[in-house]
């Protein structure tokens, strides 16, 4: 039995495939783009060793950069925090009923398995001037703001709405993900609690949310990484605009990269992007501290 | 039945239908928007704007058909299912040998190896976006659906190996060692006994798989610019845009675009929520 499981040439054909592919099209890649992003870099020339010069370019002068990476951080924490409460008091109402309790699941976790590319779209509809929500708004006499289009504040408007359309899409998977880990927690203890004269809001504070911090964890950092990942929402609803104020660094790479063909610029961003989902993840383990409880 | 449970019955009574009406609330603002993009796309252009509300006065099939052939909507659906269903065998049998060797088989790296292949959940695709590119198109793998199905592969590899490992080990040992004591050779113990006892865990992992790549925006735009060749999303991002000012018919596209996984959704949707879920949570 031992010698079969320990067959060198058997191990390495099952891992080979696997690991090659691995190896060429993700690490070797990655690698190169840390090369390339100090590089000076376009279509047509070959790739020039420069220093730093993009990432300098990349923190004084250029200013879609800044708005770039305020967008972004914007997302993560708003992404993280609204996912993480509406997500919670989903899982909560919804596991404290019984008729209909499928019916709600599916509906909230449908726009996860659709395409934020369509989803986009139709969402970029339903915000424009003309059609949509300002339809229903003139219908009452009130004239609606430019949704896409507002340029005032800190955080401008368009980021708020998109900001809130990605919370519609995803916020079904963490409420799916925190109402895995309640079914999990044995009736038995919340039984002992009401005995004990424990009400509901206090059995939920003090029995399911300590129960359910590992997956408090997973489901942020699956959140922070998703948000900063986000690319299809953004690019078809706004494209970046107005005035390169709603980027964020997925699609500042892409316009730099792949409009302009500064292939070096571009990898500069992606290293940046690299570091700060590395940053996150790191973080968020540590912080968000794992007990694990008997159950 | 005393005073206060009484009372006690009736508050809950109250909370119940509260927490029913806030859920139907929520309900409605998911299905809104996808019963309006339906409804616009039968309407005609210019009963949109003048009468908004009002029902269409005779279904605009035509919408239908000239979002089809303009958008060329059906060698994109053609394409994306193309490369789905070859990165989901793919990335099924090549997933689970990997996994079947880091999680059955004993060897000293076995655990560097799978760290090394998890690293790559945490690595978003942009970063290797440009070398990649550039490498494809010396290769002559841009505009090829190959070009498409190897990254797609390789980014879903990490989650496939990481689930079916967990499976395999969950499988018990006398299995095993029955067959082994029958003759079995290593290669069908593979092939006739872990791969075929891990039905869910294949299930779940090529939902996962299928989901994401079926929905890929990004490196299908940056890979492919011939027309025949573009997935699903990328043709349709082409065709709706602000330029194009016909609307029922974006809506149309819209509607053929997201309409095959509402149908499969509802069809098999408690699975497939729980399949996720489970994908999820071991990711």
């Amino acid at each position: 039995m031992d010698k079969l499981l320990k067959d060198k040439k058997a191990i390495v054909i099952f891992v080979a495939p696997a690991f090659l592919l691995f190896t060429f099209i993700l690490f070797i890649p990655i690698c190169q783009s840390v090369y390339y992003s100090f590089c000076e870099y376009n279509a047509l020339t070959k790739p020039v060793f420069i220093g730093v010069e993009n990432y300098r370019q990349l923190f004084t002068t250029d200013r879609t950069m800044k708005m770039a990476i305020k967008n972004s951080l914007f997302f993560l924490v708003f992404s993280v925090v609204t996912q993480l409460i509406a997500g919670l008091i989903l899982a909560a109402l919804l596991t404290n009923i019984k008729k209909g309790r499928n019916f709600f699941k599916n509906v909230y976790y449908l726009p996860c398995v659709l395409s934020s590319a369509a989803l986009g779209l139709l969402w970029m509809f339903v915000f424009t001037p003309k059609l949509g929500i300002n339809q229903i708004l003139a219908e009452f006499g009130i004239e609606g703001p430019l949704w896409l289009m507002d340029t005032k504040g800190f955080i401008i408007l368009p980021m708020w709405v998109i900001a809130f359309v990605s919370l519609w899409q995803y916020v079904g998977q963490s409420m799916m993900l925190y109402m895995a880990q309640i079914s999990g927690i044995s009736t038995s203890l919340y039984e002992a609690s009401y005995i004990d004269g424990c009400t509901k809001p206090q059995a939920f504070r003090y029995i399911t949310l300590p129960l359910i911090r590992p997956m408090m964890a997973t489901a942020m950092s699956l959140n922070a990484i998703g948000s900063l990942k986000f690319f299809d929402l953004i690019f078809n609803m706004t494209e970046g605009g107005p005035n390169h104020m709603t980027e964020v660094l997925a699609t500042h790479l892409y316009q730099q990269g792949f409009k302009y063909f500064k292939y070096g610029y571009a990898s500069a961003i992606g290293v940046v992007l690299l570091i700060i989902c590395l940053l996150v993840t790191f973080f968020i383990n540590k912080f968000v501290k794992v007990d694990n409880y008997e159950m | 039945m005393s005073k206060s449970s009484k009372k006690k019955n009736k508050s809950s009574i109250v909370v119940k239908t509260l927490i029913y009406i806030l859920l139907s609330i929520l309900a409605v603002i998911y299905l809104l928007p996808l019963i309006w993009v339906i409804y616009v796309s039968l309407k005609d252009d210019k009963t949109l704007f003048v009468s908004p509300w009002s029902m269409p006065e005779r279904l605009m099939i035509e919408n239908y058909t000239f979002a089809w052939s303009a958008g060329k909507l059906g060698i994109a659906t053609l394409n994306s299912a193309i490369v789905c269903v070859v990165t989901l065998l793919l990335c099924l049998v090549l997933g689970s040998m990997a996994a079947f060797a880091i999680g059955r088989m004993k060897w000293k790296l076995a655990n560097a190896t799978m760290t090394y292949f998890l690293t790559g959940m945490m690595i978003p695709v942009h970063c290797v976006l440009i070398p990649l590119f550039t490498r494809f198109s010396k290769m002559g793998l841009t505009n090829s659906r190959l070009g498409l199905i190897l990254p797609y592969l390789t980014l879903s590899l990490p989650l496939t190996i990481f689930i079916m490992s967990g499976f395999f080990k969950g499988l018990p040992n006398e299995l095993f060692e029955s067959a082994c004591i029958d003759g079995c050779s290593i290669y069908r113990i593979f092939t006739h006994i872990a791969f075929p006892l891990s039905k869910t865990g294949l299930f779940v992992t090529g939902l996962m798989t299928f989901v994401a790549n079926w929905n890929e925006l990004l490196l299908a735009m940056v890979f492919i610019s011939d027309d025949t060749k573009k997935t699903l999303p990328v043709s349709l991002s082409k065709f709706v845009g602000p330029y194009n000012t016909n609307y029922s018919q974006m809506f149309a596209a819209i509607v053929i675009a997201i309409i095959p996984t509402i149908i499969v959704y509802c069809c098999f949707s408690n699975s497939i929520v729980d399949g996720l879920t489970q994908g999820a949570v071991k990711g």
